[in-house]
């Protein structure tokens, strides 16, 4: 190592996590070996090294420069709904206070127009006042009163957003209903500002494999040189109506077994058979040994310890070899290979080793022509124990049979279809052989081509294309893919929660229609559209206008499409108004063979359709990303394609199923929290400084504030800013179970109902008639002006302003717990104790000489306050006067246009309730009672929320009926 | 490198209330169930403190005059007259007749009131130095900017009390006289000029600068009075307990009024016969006249008043409690019938389920 000299050259720091080019030139007695170096050579930060001891490296990108770093930054900023409506809102108080500014200004100087107005003899100007430029004096008073108003503009909100969303999202790590146990993980949030979208979606994009799927690949069949074979029980079986006879279908397991006598095999118990038919057995053989030596499958040497075990590691058997893999689909494939007999052993040094039916054969493994998603093949090239050199190619069906020119191409291609149309993952084998010429060629060609520094990719397509022809087909595998937990719930309650559902995926239009149709996406009653296999602009309008007539003229409920990238492309490039009339009536769409690219540009187009609906997409893989950054709200499923798509999302869990608790319960909470934190805020901003405006027509437009300089500060800092910021991460205001049990409710909130203008006026009119009772009533109380005390001592100014803001201290809070509808203990400790701090605040503030402040206005004026009988009664009347008519508003309301989530709330308060009346009756009668109202309630949830209850309810009454025999 | 082992279920969320947001909750709901029985007694209490309040504040009596002088309407329009234009007028006598028919009960209260006056204006607000008023001698020396124009005088000397509010202090005079027997002679009523200002301010807030060789006016040495007063601060009384800066009148003035039209406490009439309050007979009260309000439209009421616990008459805190005590009940009702006829429909929907 000490005497190694090299010189490594490499390409500029790029984000592109699996993109790497560079070379090294290793000097060894001054002779320069240039060796290739791609991003398998390079290990990202934070890789982990496993099975291996220690290894030698050399840092290439360092701090900001590593791709991980890159990947961060690069990452683009998401603004929620609530955000962009927040602005709004700001701008019209932007505009309320400057219209009130310049109202002042312009009334001030009609009203100083007078002298006796302007300059009475009792408070003279200087000099100075009076010469000053009356332009400038204009302009100094429009700012004095800009700054006297400003505090209308919430400018702590954007802190208590911040603090709310930040600390809000904690709630979903800690979430056990969204932890995975089996992979022990939970969710993470990657973007806490966008937790409110989460209750606001209306289209939902999601990834099939991994994400409805498990990826978790079983072998089910294969078709070999144009017979179909059928895993069953680790047998394979022929299966279909054959021309041969029955007897004939087991004919390749016998042939294949006949050298076996291990009983190491399942496929052993067919050890007799005639040695016959060797021809049939080649291509057999062939066709397994290709699909055992063409993967980038590792073996696990550390199969004895046995718990470091990634998460897609699985025993074949016990003592048996356990194999790693990047792809699932490889790693199942290997092993039913495995099972059938041909065993891969492991690959040392640039050799694999086969195993076939206990008989070790070394394929020396000369090149690997890796996976990429445009080729959608993979092939190695080996040199046969016989010494031939033969490439084995694996890829999607579409990318293989072009290429072949021998095989059953025609039997294999019907098979892979009827695979597909099971839902099966289908992918076909094939070989070539090179003569030593041709080879010698390929090796000199892919050497080039993987060390140039320049244009490397387009080189080394080229010489993949070059060497990938002519192949010669050997069969088709076809691998289930296993549906997740719970799909079919989760998407039948999304579709409830009036959130439409778009399946995009790279498989077949056969497969990805048997899955959406699996997993509940498309029923049985949908009308099913399709737009596929479009060649032309023409064909493809003709075909749209056709749809768009279909959805009109056939009476079904509901429609389904489906498309493919081509169509799509198309239907995109020309006529998109016309696509995307048809999409946004369908309620499940379906696009299947799509590019990723493809996939965040459906996104796009939905993004900025005119309703500018808000999208969510979901998904697992690398080819994800780019649909997961371009959607509103990108969730990441942790599986086992890796975590790139995890690590680009803004949210990622670990399972499909748990959408439908992370949108109905985490995502309706925080929309309802952060909607009513918003305009609240708006509210007591609005409060706080209308009486200042007031106050203003009868002080001569003066500018004399109403409050105190340190009440004007602490008003939004202390005195309000907790009750809210509680209730912004604790409300619950309707139980959680209810809430994911009954998705309809989502719809309740759709459409950024809480912050629309309605209901943003509604809390802006509520903020000034507030204002104008704490106003009105403190100058009223006033009247005369005559004493409040019971000494006959007169109050002052800044009394009148102290009385104004206790009222409107205690009014913004109890407002506040009026909206809470979940009190924890935190909730009565900061509601009340913001009440209890604001008057020993007070107390303290007024009942000492500062001896920094300039001014002691605020001496004793609180207590003064305090001791005055009809201040009291005062606050309470005006207390109650504001709340008073919220109050009514919120009673009619809900009793004459309840929303569902009304109703819910209702419901689950009565089941509350008599599980207290419950808790009153003596032990003995409560617990008749208890068992019989338990089953009762069953009854009444049931009736709730299912049309038909009867038979259940008669059910009930059955049981009801034995318990007390037994009694 | 090494290869760190996690434990099964390392990433398991803890399972606590407050993780879980399952905090043991109240839940309230606002529904016609729980607002109605509220409401009608939130209603029936409202009213009930109403008329209390409203009571209360019949009994309490007052009597006002206004002796601007405006229309020639009292004697005091030859004092006022004569003040039109020159500030400060001189000195003018002007007196106030009346009689009581039966016992004004006291406490009985004497307030000024002064309209149109622009206490609350900002520039004349902070026309102070609070400084200077408790007594800080380098305060007395040099009065806060915010006093100017009444920061210096004329000839350079700082101004002590400086400032617009202490110059414009408030300086009609008034003395009460009671004619007890009809056609007898008028004898004066005690007039308890203390415990007119706040406690605090007159205790704490408001000090004298310390006395230089016992002397109140030798501390003032060096300082000029307000400009439209005639006579220094340290002579605005004999009592040495009521002069310079905690002179009561002065005290009062001090605590600027929040709104134009306002009274200030002048006297309690407590003492002698009188503690009673104002027995039946012909009073006169004679008011020395200097203050002008004219000039700016403004008016001068003097006002006698008793006082309950809450305070002067104030008929508004109890017809807004009567007021917002039947909306109460009124919305109450129309919320039970609203209630009375969804809740119908409600179980209609139910059925039809």
């Amino acid at each position: 190592m000490d005497s190694l000299v090299a010189v490594i050259e490499c390409q500029q720091p790029e984000a592109d996590l699996y993109r790497f080019m560079g070379r090294m030139i290793i000097t060894q007695q001054m002779e320069e070996i240039v060796r290739p170096l791609g991003p398998e050579s390079l290990l990202l930060r934070g890789a982990r090294l496993k099975n291996t001891k220690e290894i030698f490296g050399v840092a290439i990108y360092t701090g900001m420069e590593t791709k991980m770093a890159l990947n961060y930054k690069s990452k683009s900023q998401k603004r929620s709904a609530v955000e962009k409506s927040m602005n709004t809102f700001l701008i019209i108080y932007l505009i309320i206070l400057i219209s009130e500014a310049i109202i002042s200004t312009i009334l001030k100087y009609t009203w100083q127009a007078e002298e006796k107005w302007d300059e009475p003899w009792y408070n003279q100007k200087t000099e100075h006042q009076r010469n000053s430029s009356k332009i400038l004096r204009f302009i100094s008073d429009f700012l004095a009163f800009l700054v006297l108003y400003n505090f209308i503009i919430p400018i702590s909100l954007y802190v208590t957003v911040e603090m709310q969303k930040f600390l809000g999202s904690f709630f979903i790590g800690w979430d056990l209903d969204l932890y995975h146990e089996e992979s022990d993980q939970k969710a993470q949030v990657n973007t806490s500002d966008l937790n409110e979208e989460l209750g606001q979606l209306e289209y939902l994009f999601t990834d099939k494999s991994g994400t409805l799927t498990e990826n978790e690949m079983q072998f089910w069949e294969c078709s070999v040189n144009g017979m179909k074979y059928q895993e069953i029980n680790g047998r394979l079986v022929l299966e279909g109506p054959t021309p041969d006879s029955a007897e004939e279908s087991l004919t390749y397991l016998r042939s294949l077994s006949h050298l076996n006598n291990s009983a190491h095999l399942t496929a052993s118990s067919y050890r007799t058979s005639p040695e016959s038919e060797t021809e049939l057995i080649t291509e057999h053989d062939l066709f397994f040994k290709a699909v055992s030596l063409c993967h980038t499958v590792q073996i696990s040497d550390a199969q004895t310890d046995g718990i470091g075990d990634g998460p897609w590691q699985s025993s074949l058997a016990p003592a048996q070899l356990e194999y790693y893999a990047s792809s699932p689909d490889e790693k199942a494939l290997v092993e039913a290979a495995a099972r059938v007999g041909i065993v891969f052993i492991g690959n040392s040094e640039e050799t694999m080793e086969v195993k076939v039916l206990g008989k070790l054969e070394r394929y020396k493994l000369l090149h690997i022509l890796e996976f990429d998603s445009d080729r959608r093949r993979m092939s190695v090239i080996v040199q046969a124990p016989s010494g031939e050199k033969i490439l084995f190619a694996k890829g999607a069906e579409s990318s293989i049979l072009p290429k072949c020119i021998g095989g059953e191409i025609g039997k294999t291609r019907i098979h892979v279809d009827e695979f597909a149309l099971k839902g099966l993952r289908t992918l076909c084998v094939a070989y070539r052989q090179f003569t030593s010429e041709e080879y010698e060629e390929i090796d000199r060609r892919l050497f080039e081509a993987r060390t140039a520094l320049q244009h490397r990719e387009e080189k080394l397509a080229d010489v993949f294309q070059f060497i990938e022809k002519d192949l010669v087909l050997l069969g088709a595998t076809a691998v289930e893919d296993r549906l997740q937990d719970k799909v079919r719930e989760t998407i039948e309650a999304l579709r409830m929660a009036g959130i439409k559902v778009w399946v995009l995926t790279g498989d077949k239009h056969e497969t990805a229609v048997s899955v959406s149709l699996s997993c509940g996406h498309f029923h049985r009653t949908m009308n099913i559209l399709e737009l596929i296999n479009q060649k032309s602009d023409n064909e493809c309008a003709e075909q749209l206008r056709q749809l768009s007539r279909r959805m009109t003229e056939d009476h079904v409920i509901q429609h389904g499409l489906v498309v493919d990238g081509t169509s799509l492309s198309l239907a995109l490039r020309e006529h998109e108004k016309l696509f995307m009339d048809i999409c946004r009536n369908c309620s499940a769409v379906l696009c299947c063979r799509m590019a990723p690219l493809q996939k965040a540009k459906v996104i796009r187009l939905i993004k900025i359709s005119p309703e500018k609906p808000i999208t969510l997409a979901v998904g697992d893989g690398a080819n994800d990303v780019s649909m997961i950054q371009e959607a509103h709200v990108g969730v990441g499923i942790m599986g086992k394609e890796g975590r790139q798509a995890a690590r680009n999302s803004d949210y990622a869990i670990a399972r499909f199923k748990f959408l439908s608790k992370l949108l109905f319960v985490h995502g309706h909470f925080y929309y309802i929290r952060i909607a009513t934190l918003v305009q609240y805020f708006f509210y007591k901003n609005v409060c706080f400084i209308t009486p200042q405006f007031l106050y203003q027509f009868y002080c001569l437009f003066s500018q004399q504030t109403l409050y105190d300089s340190v009440y004007l500060t602490l008003y939004n800092i202390c005195f309000t800013s907790l009750p809210v910021l509680t209730y912004s991460l604790l409300e619950q205001h309707i139980d959680p179970y209810i809430l994911q049990s009954k998705p309809t409710l989502y719809r309740d909130i759709s459409k950024n109902h809480l912050l629309s203008i309605k209901t943003f006026l509604y809390w802006t009119v509520l903020g000034f008639s507030h204002a104008f009772i704490f106003f009105f009533g403190s100058y009223f109380l006033m009247g005369k002006d005559i004493s409040l005390l019971g000494n006959g001592q007169m109050f002052g100014n800044w009394t009148f302003g102290t009385l104004v803001f206790t009222v409107m201290v205690i009014t913004v809070t109890v407002k506040m717990a009026l909206e809470t509808h979940f009190w924890t203990w935190i909730n009565h400790l900061v509601t009340w104790g913001s009440i209890i701090f604001y008057f020993i605040f007070s107390l303290f503030y007024g009942g000492i000489l500062w001896p920094f402040l300039g001014s002691q206005n605020m001496y004793f004026i609180f207590i003064q306050l305090l001791s005055s009988g009809s201040t009291w009664f005062a606050i309470i009347l005006m207390v109650v006067t504001c709340l008073f008519l919220d109050v009514v508003k919120k009673v009619f309301d809900r009793h004459l246009h309840p929303t569902s989530t009304e109703k819910a709330q209702m419901y689950s308060n009565t089941v509350a309730l008599s599980d207290e009346f419950i808790a009153l009756q003596p032990l003995s009668r409560a617990r008749n009672q208890l068992s019989k109202l338990s089953l009762l309630n069953q009854i009444q949830v049931s009736s709730a929320w299912t049309p038909c209850a009867a038979s259940q309810e008669r059910r009930c009454a059955h049981l009801l009926e034995e318990c007390w025999n037994e009694f | 490198m090494t290869w760190s082992v996690s434990a099964r279920g390392a990433h398991q969320p803890d399972n606590t209330a407050f993780t879980q947001q399952r905090l043991p909750a109240w839940q309230p709901l606002l529904s016609a169930g729980i607002t109605l029985p509220l409401f009608f007694c939130a209603g029936l209490a409202f009213i009930g403190l109403g008329l209390g309040l409203f009571y209360s504040s019949n009994g309490i009596k007052e009597l006002e005059y206004d002796y601007t002088g405006d229309l020639g309407t009292s004697n005091c329009s030859v004092c006022a007259t004569e003040g039109q234009g020159r500030a400060p007028p001189p000195n003018c006598s002007c007196a106030w007749y009346f009689s009581l028919a039966e016992l004004f009960p006291g406490p009985v209260y004497l307030y000024y009131e002064l309209s149109n006056f622009y206490q609350n204006n900002r520039r004349y607000g902070v026309s102070r130095d609070d400084a200077q008023l408790s007594g800080l001698v380098s305060a007395l020396r040099h009065p806060a900017n915010e006093c100017a124009p009444y920061q210096f005088s004329a000839s350079g000397l700082p101004i002590a009390p400086c400032g617009a509010i202490a110059n414009s202090l408030f300086n009609d005079s008034f003395s009460l006289w009671h004619q007890r027997p009809q056609g007898g002679p008028y004898v004066e009523v005690p007039l308890d000029r203390t415990a007119i200002a706040w406690w605090t301010d007159y205790h704490v807030k408001f000090r004298n600068p310390p006395l230089v060789n016992g002397s109140l006016a030798l501390a003032f040495l060096g300082t000029a009075p307000p400009p439209n007063w005639h006579r220094p601060v340290y002579e605005l009384s004999t009592d040495p307990n009521n002069t310079g800066f905690i002179n009561q009148d002065f005290v009062v003035w001090m605590r600027t009024a929040a709104l134009p039209t306002f009274r200030k406490l002048y006297a309690r009439i407590r003492q002698g016969n009188y503690s009673a309050g104002l027995p039946r007979g012909t009073y006169r009260v004679n008011i020395t006249y200097n203050y002008p309000v004219r000039s700016f439209g403004g008016h001068k009421l003097i006002i006698f008043s008793n006082i309950s616990w809450m305070g002067g008459k104030n008929p508004f805190l109890g017809i807004a409690y009567l007021v917002v005590g039947s909306l109460c009940i009124l919305l109450g009702f129309v919320m039970l019938v609203v209630y009375i006829r969804y809740q119908d429909q409600d179980d209609d929907d139910n059925d039809d389920q």
